[in-house]
């Protein structure tokens, strides 16, 4: 069993808003211009992760299927003639490194994670079995444009972290990992047939804004058990 | 860095422009560059860049993937023992690009949505794994070029926790038009071919197609990776710190770990003129006595999964007793330890692999018998 402790929570649902909506709402949060050169993702990202000020000795996990849509779709849109801002912006970890490199701030282990449901059982996995004190587990999506269109973007714009902790003192919750099937030679399912539940990122962040508990099968023998303090 | 037992590799192989593992080291061993001219934009023109492509591959984007048969044959060498993608068995992608060069298709030359399934990398990875035949237990990083760094340390520390009995890391990328471009606009891929670690007037990159797996176990295997460790600067985008801070903060621990061993060195060596110096004076400073190379400037820089394909070709060079020198680049070099001519490796014992990325991300592990 793997298992830490929410220490601090921050969230940002920017829902439906356009990119110069949530840079108009959130500016305050960063340097003056700073956000001129953000994307939506990287912005909204911004306003979870600062409050809880990353160290170089902290392990950051990042998870986005998406990651930077729009970004993305302006570098596709920009051939024959690519431009090299867009290129090195539409990177999968481009929302994280735009805020520390912002804030100058290295940071040791950095796990930058994608995938589909099963994102956030694996994300999960890897910030719990950090080898630091404190864990940071942050994520979130961006609303698309023709990828949306095109059912490849997320349909809604948040952002969510968590400071997970190996002790327990003022705790908001925990969350933990068991194995629920440690046969040597189980048969892998077909991809297409989980057995489980996927969490996916979405409903995760809606568990988290909400404050949910839940308790669930959400890979393959993997449960999760999220639980909130009263 | 992790405290981990030392993992094993039960088995690796690779795929570059020149085959797999065995022919791409007699290539190298041989001096010769897989690199050649390729208009950058593919069928739609544009400079002409240094390209390795795996041989009859398509430049261009085709449905179905021009790359997937590649996986396929490598993914028949992988060791059919266990149910990969198996909570037992589980499963470590790694790339920078996956699909992505389809979402290029579909959208810049106007190709049909069936390039859509491909687009993401969550499609990709499923689309590649339905292919072959894995279950659904599958991590992916998308770390630019130390992905394939983080698949191996997290498939360690499952291993290391007891959660899986084997683990499989394996890395992709190809290169398209998509990735060719970007790193076009940037202009370190320019008419210029590479020459890593060579004092010259101007830097290039060449990149390469590039597949890769490993099989990681904590008790089979002739080899095992230790030191594992990681360091990102958060200084800029596309630069390193100038005082080679970042470097150093990630080879650090490695030295202690490395007391005793008789150590060379795989580095990252793309042929960017900035962070080939910083990387060379930073490994010489930690590793004064071992010699460097770098063998992107005959394979190309194959992007994400550059630290998987250079760990299996480092295990056939330690197998074979001889390490390829640094093919496309000649003296004056950035230390006098970068060695251009291949070497034995009678007097070596352990070799130390460097990767860097976007944001100065900063990989490197050690490679030793078992």
């Amino acid at each position: 069993m793997l298992e830490r402790w929410i220490t601090a929570l921050h969230l940002e649902d920017a829902a439906a808003e356009t990119p110069a909506e949530t840079r108009e709402r959130l500016k305050s949060l960063f340097p003056p211009g700073a956000t001129r050169r953000m994307t939506q993702l990287g912005i909204a990202l911004g306003a979870a992760l600062r409050p809880l000020a990353p160290t170089e000795d902290d392990t950051l996990v990042y998870a986005s299927t998406y990651a930077e849509t729009r970004a993305l779709e302006a570098y596709l849109d920009s051939f024959p003639a690519p431009s090299p801002t867009l290129f090195q912006t539409s990177i999968h970890p481009s929302s994280v490194q735009q805020n520390l490199i912002q804030r100058q701030q290295a940071l040791r282990r950095f796990f930058p994670v994608t995938g589909g449901p099963e994102l956030v059982a694996q994300a999960l996995l890897v910030a719990l079995l950090a080898d630091t004190p404190r864990a940071l587990l942050c994520g979130g999506e961006e609303r698309g444009g023709w990828l949306l269109e095109q059912g490849r973007a997320s349909d809604r714009s948040f952002a969510f972290a968590l400071a997970l902790s190996t002790e327990s003192a003022g705790a908001l919750g925990s969350l933990r990992i068991e194995n629920s099937d440690t046969a040597p030679s189980a048969s892998p399912a077909p991809a297409s047939a989980p057995s489980f539940a996927p969490l996916p990122l979405p409903v995760f962040f809606d568990h988290l804004r909400e404050r949910r508990p839940f308790d669930g099968l959400v890979a393959p023998g993997r449960r999760l058990v999220l639980r909130w303090s009263s | 860095m992790s405290a981990l037992p030392p993992i094993r590799v039960a088995a690796s192989g690779c795929l570059t422009a020149f085959g797999d593992e065995t022919a791409s080291l007699a290539a190298l061993l041989a001096g010769r560059r897989a690199l050649a001219p390729r208009h950058v934009h593919g069928a739609a023109g544009g400079d002409l860049v240094p390209i390795a492509l795996c041989e009859g591959r398509a430049y261009d984007e085709t449905l179905p993937p021009s790359w997937l048969p590649f996986l396929r044959a490598l993914a028949a060498r992988i060791p059919a023992s266990a149910p990969w993608g198996s909570p037992r068995h589980p499963v470590f992608v790694t790339g920078s690009n996956f699909g992505v060069s389809h979402l290029h298709a579909y959208r810049a030359a106007a190709g049909a949505p069936g390039h859509l399934d491909y687009g993401t990398p969550a499609e990709c990875v499923h689309q590649v794994a339905a292919a072959l035949g894995w279950g659904p237990d599958i991590t992916i990083f998308s770390h630019a070029c130390v992905s394939a760094h983080l698949g191996l340390l997290q498939a360690s520390r499952v291993l290391a926790a007891g959660l899986a009995d084997s683990a499989l890391v394996f890395s992709f990328d190809f290169i398209s038009a998509f990735v060719a471009g970007g790193f076009h606009a940037l202009k370190i891929l320019n008419a210029d071919f590479p020459a890593p670690y060579q004092d010259r007037a101007s830097g290039s990159i060449g990149l390469g197609d590039g597949a890769a797996f490993a099989v990681l176990t904590l008790d089979r295997g002739d080899f095992a990776l230790g030191g594992q460790t990681l360091h990102n600067e958060m200084h800029h985008f596309t630069a390193n710190r100038a005082d080679g801070a970042g470097f150093a903060a990630c080879l650090s621990p490695l030295p202690a770990l490395a007391a005793g061993r008789r150590i060379w060195l795989k580095g990252h060596g793309t042929g960017t003129l900035e962070a080939g110096r910083l990387e060379a004076q930073t490994l010489a400073q930690h590793f004064p006595e071992a010699p460097l190379v770098s063998w992107k400037g005959a394979l190309g820089h194959t992007l994400g999964s550059c630290g998987l394909v250079e760990l299996a070709l480092v295990i056939a060079a330690l197998r074979a007793g001889r390490a390829p020198g640094t093919v496309g680049a000649a003296a004056p070099a950035f230390t006098p330890q970068v060695a251009f001519e291949p070497f034995s490796l009678d007097a070596y014992d352990a070799v130390v692999c460097t990767s860097n990325a976007f944001g100065g991300a900063h990989a490197a592990f050690l490679v030793h018998h078992a």
